[in-house]
């Protein structure tokens, strides 16, 4: 028997009791989309270089955006930003201002002069690229990175299609817009400027010299207003108006401008006539609070006395003792299911009459097809592609407004990209093409907001309107470095880790190893609670059920 | 966003029989490892010593004495002027023990230790009954909350141990979550700071007594305190009082929705349970103003 004055001492620890055994699954660290990934054009890692803007990286921040996209000062200034609509932070209080933070590591990196690195592997085969804007020179960018030789042919003489033939310099200023031009240039891309790729017999010629063609020539022909006579000297076509000069576009224009259209383009035109001193109406199909425009170029229109005609159309025009009769009536707008598609019923005994100089259709444009007639298949108003933006020609790959109604900047970018990496595919069969996996992303339910203060949104300042319109200079202007930060900092992260070691921290069984860079979890012990996932902020971490053996 | 910030010292081991995703042995585990290395456990029969406990085997890395539901102060206290006696005036004596071992059964000697000032910190890990018996209700059951012994809801209120023991005088009370870490750990090296006797509460869901999801306790904490259900603060002296959230929200429904014990409440049991809550709430506030 024992000896009873030998006390009971407890000699071991509780570590040889595998309490993992308890476990039916395991908490998984793996990093995953965001919702503003899942929106992004460009698929840029929103959260990734947000976080390096947080901590305060700002070159990382700008690798980490050039690798899909190179112009981030552009894109921080014009995007259409579905991401920004998309964001988890919508529900909290308000949502991420992405792209002015996209805006200012864009522009600190043309302040700091940062550049391309040129390929470390040059290769020798070619490719063409046709077209200049932002599909086109996404592309260039992409195939420089993956070291083709690339000659960019350009019918007019300057670089950047609409982002500077059409979108004003009050929206992109053209310095930016240069800058990031001549990055992408400077990675020794051959340059044809004037060079216009006139028919199917020039597109086979440049196939003959290169070892593959991307073709981004845009949406470059004025849709038609039927009524409308273009011969006229006071009908002036929107494209050319917002191509010229300032002083060639007041010679274009008379006190009082009728703006036909509800898109950028139109809201460009009549913002440009504002700042010419012109009197300016729009006159649109859809009704107030419904135009294409993007709401901040609405806003701003409206903020530099543009006035809105909604939900009516031209019907006639005609010039009387120097005035312009514009007859209108108003309509029943019904957006159709595809970008662009649409039907109008006109109300009975709605007419009106506006009395104006000068009338200036915006109501989109139309990809030259003829142009390849025999040569690409069209796919109704564009040129048909596969799903790896090849045509019906081989070798030939077209991207952006010509190939596409989804008609953006960033939009144009992300084509260019994927297309430049279709094209690797088929030139090196090592190469896949960059199909990016359709991934869940982490939604709203994974976020745990109690770790997220309340926290208003840093908005950019902008310029007063009486002061805008003297000038064509931007009218938004950059956050500053303290904005920025508390800008980034507002980011939920979602799906990138943080490091914050919540996870280690909040395991009741000591499961969770930090290393040095990320953790691990113990299956001796882990017995599979999922406080570790309740209590990660950002969704980076998921229970997974054990696999049955 | 705040880090949690205390470093964990290996005070407590992995391998405890603590249910998967229990607040107490992560309490546990901030609790050892900001007290350290030179500090003597007295643990009263509670899921506390089940959870340090399973002879030969400790949870621990300290020594523990494992007593009774009635004496944990008292045998507490024993522990301290013995250390004394060899000379080892630093070490911490902590003492560990449930709601029922510290609201019912063991009040008399925790009221005695407090009286005489004993120099024992007195953690009671609050799960609002009897758990590692089957979850009766103990007097620190709130109303309405069902429990084994109460099926149908319990029909008086909490009891109020912490003006029970501000009564007493003693130098230090504070209330703590598992929901607020860095809270948790800076009450606790305070307390360990101060000579006599300390008492710490710490809110525990109890996910089987409560009904509560494996993943969601400390959620469930959070919300306790964000509602001011249980609302986080200092007694200094028995007098002095600290908020160290002064603010709650306006509903407890977030509370009470997480918790399967509530789960047959009518809107008029609700109404009643947030009338106790804002009524203490003010009181404690006004507490608070009085002593600044
Ligand atoms: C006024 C206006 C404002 C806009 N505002 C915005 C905005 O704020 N945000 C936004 O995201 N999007 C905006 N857009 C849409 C956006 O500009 C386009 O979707 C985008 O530029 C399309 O890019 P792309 O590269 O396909 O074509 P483009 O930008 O049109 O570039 C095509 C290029 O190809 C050249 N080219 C054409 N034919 C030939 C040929 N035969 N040979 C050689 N070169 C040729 C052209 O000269 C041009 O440089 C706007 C569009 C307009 C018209
Ligand atoms: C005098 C006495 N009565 C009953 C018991 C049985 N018993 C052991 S632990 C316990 C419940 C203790 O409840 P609590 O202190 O709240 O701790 P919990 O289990 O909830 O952690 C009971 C009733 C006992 N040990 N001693
Ligand atoms: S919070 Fe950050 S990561 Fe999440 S959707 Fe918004 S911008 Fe993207
Ligand atoms: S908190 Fe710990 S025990 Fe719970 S699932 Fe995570 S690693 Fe496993
Ligand atoms: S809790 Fe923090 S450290 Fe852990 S996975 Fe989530 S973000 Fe990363
Ligand atoms: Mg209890």
């Amino acid at each position: 028997m024992k000896d009873i004055r030998t006390p009971l001492w407890t000699h071991l620890t509780s570590e040889p009791r595998k309490t993992g055994t308890w476990r039916s699954a395991l908490p998984l660290y793996q990093n995953e989309s965001s919702p503003c990934l899942d929106a992004c054009p460009v698929s840029g890692r929103v959260a990734e270089w947000i976080k390096q803007v947080k901590d305060g990286d700002l070159r990382g921040a700008w690798e980490t955006l050039s690798d899909n996209n190179p112009f981030p000062a552009i894109a921080g200034r014009i995007c259409h930003h579905p991401c920004e609509i998309a964001c988890n932070r919508r529900d909290h209080d308000e949502t991420v201002g992405i792209c002015s933070l996209e805006r200012f590591v864009g522009d600190m990196a043309l302040d700091q002069g940062w550049q391309f690195p040129l390929p470390t592997k040059e290769r020798t085969q070619s490719i063409a690229v046709v077209g200049s804007g932002p599909a086109g020179l996404s592309g260039a960018y992409q195939l420089r990175r993956l070291g083709f030789q690339v000659s960019l042919y350009e019918l007019k003489e300057e670089l950047g299609g609409l982002m500077r033939y059409g979108i004003p310099s009050y929206r992109l200023a053209r310095d930016v817009l240069d800058g990031e031009i001549n990055r992408i240039i400077a990675m020794n891309v051959t340059l044809h400027t004037r060079h216009d790729v006139t028919d199917a017999s020039g597109l086979r010629d440049l196939q003959s010299k290169h070892d593959a063609v991307f073709l981004a020539t845009g949406a470059s022909r004025p849709k038609p207003l039927p009524g409308l006579d273009y011969t006229q000297p006071w009908v002036v076509d929107s494209a050319i108006f917002l191509a010229a000069t300032p002083n060639d576009q007041a010679q274009m224009t008379g006190a009082h401008v009728l703006v036909i259209g509800g898109g950028s383009a139109a809201m460009d035109v009549a913002r440009s006539a504002r700042r010419l001193g012109r009197k300016v109406t729009v006159l649109s199909l859809e009704a107030e609070g419904q135009l294409p425009a993007q709401e901040v170029e609405v806003v701003e229109a409206r903020e530099e006395s543009v006035l809105f005609v909604s939900g009516a159309m031209l019907q006639q025009a005609a010039s009387a003792d120097g005035v312009v009769e514009a007859g209108c009536t108003r309509v029943e707008f019904v957006p159709g299911g595809t970008p662009g598609s649409f039907s109008v019923a006109p109300i009975q005994g709605s007419d009106f009459t506006l009395m104006v100089d000068t009338i200036i259709p915006a109501i989109g444009q139309d990809a030259d097809l003829d142009r390849w007639a025999q040569l690409l298949d069209p796919d109704g108003p564009v040129i048909s592609t596969d799903g790896n933006w090849q045509t019906s020609r081989k070798g030939v790959f077209a991207g952006g407004d010509l190939a596409s109604m989804t008609r953006f900047v960033t939009e144009a970018v992300g084509m260019g990209k994927d297309a430049a990496h279709a094209i690797t595919a088929t030139l090196d069969r090592d190469c896949a093409a960059l199909t990016p996996p359709a991934q869940a992303f982490v939604g709203n339910d994974r976020i745990n907001t109690a770790y997220q203060a309340d926290h208003a949104r840093s908005t950019q300042p902008v310029v007063p309107a009486s002061t805008r319109l003297k000038s064509f200079d931007e009218v938004q202007q950059p956050l500053t470095q303290d904005q920025a930060h508390q800008e980034a900092s507002r980011c939920f992260s979602c799906g990138t880790c943080i490091y914050c070691d919540n996870c280690y921290f909040y395991c009741p069984d000591m499961a969770i190893t930090k290393l040095e860079n990320g953790y691990s979890v113990d299956p001796d012990y882990c017995k599979g609670c999922g406080l570790c996932v309740a209590e990660c902020p950002t969704g980076s971490i998921h229970m997974q059920e054990d696999e049955l053996t | 966003m705040e880090k949690i910030e205390y470093t964990d010292e290996g005070q407590f081991f992995s391998g405890h029989v603590a249910c998967a995703g229990c607040v107490e042995a992560l309490s546990m585990r901030v609790i050892l490892n900001t007290l350290g290395k030179d500090t003597v456990g007295v643990v009263a029969p509670s899921c506390s010593a089940v959870i340090l406990g399973g002879h030969p085997m400790s949870a621990a890395k300290i020594p523990v004495l494992h007593g009774t539901l009635e004496s944990a102060a008292a045998s507490a206290s024993g522990v301290k002027r013995a250390l004394k006696a060899q000379g080892r005036d630093d070490t911490t004596v902590l003492c560990l023990a449930g709601d029922g071992g510290t609201y019912d059964i063991g009040l008399q000697a925790l009221s005695s230790a407090a009286e005489r000032n004993e120099d024992i910190l007195y953690v009671c890990f609050d799960n609002e009954g009897y758990m590692n018996t089957g979850g009766q209700k103990s007097s620190s059951t709130p109303r309405n909350a069902a429990t084994g012994s109460t099926p149908f809801g319990k029909t008086t209120r909490k009891k109020n141990l912490i003006e029970i023991l501000a009564a007493h005088r003693i130098p230090y009370i504070a209330t703590v979550s598992p929901s607020h870490l860095n809270d948790m750990a800076a009450k606790i090296a305070k307390a360990q700071t101060i000579e006599g006797t300390k008492v710490v509460i710490v809110l525990i869901p109890c996910l089987p007594g409560w009904g509560v999801a494996d993943n969601d306790a400390v959620a469930t904490a959070r919300l306790g305190v964000e509602s001011g259900v249980f609302p986080l603060f200092e007694i200094e002296d028995g007098v002095r009082y600290t908020m160290t959230k002064s603010d709650k929200s306006d509903a407890i429904n977030g509370y009470l929705k997480k918790q399967k014990r509530y789960r047959h409440l009518t809107e008029a049991d609700r109404a009643d349970l947030q009338a106790e809550v804002d009524e203490t709430w003010s009181r404690l506030l006004a507490q608070a103003e009085t002593t600044v």
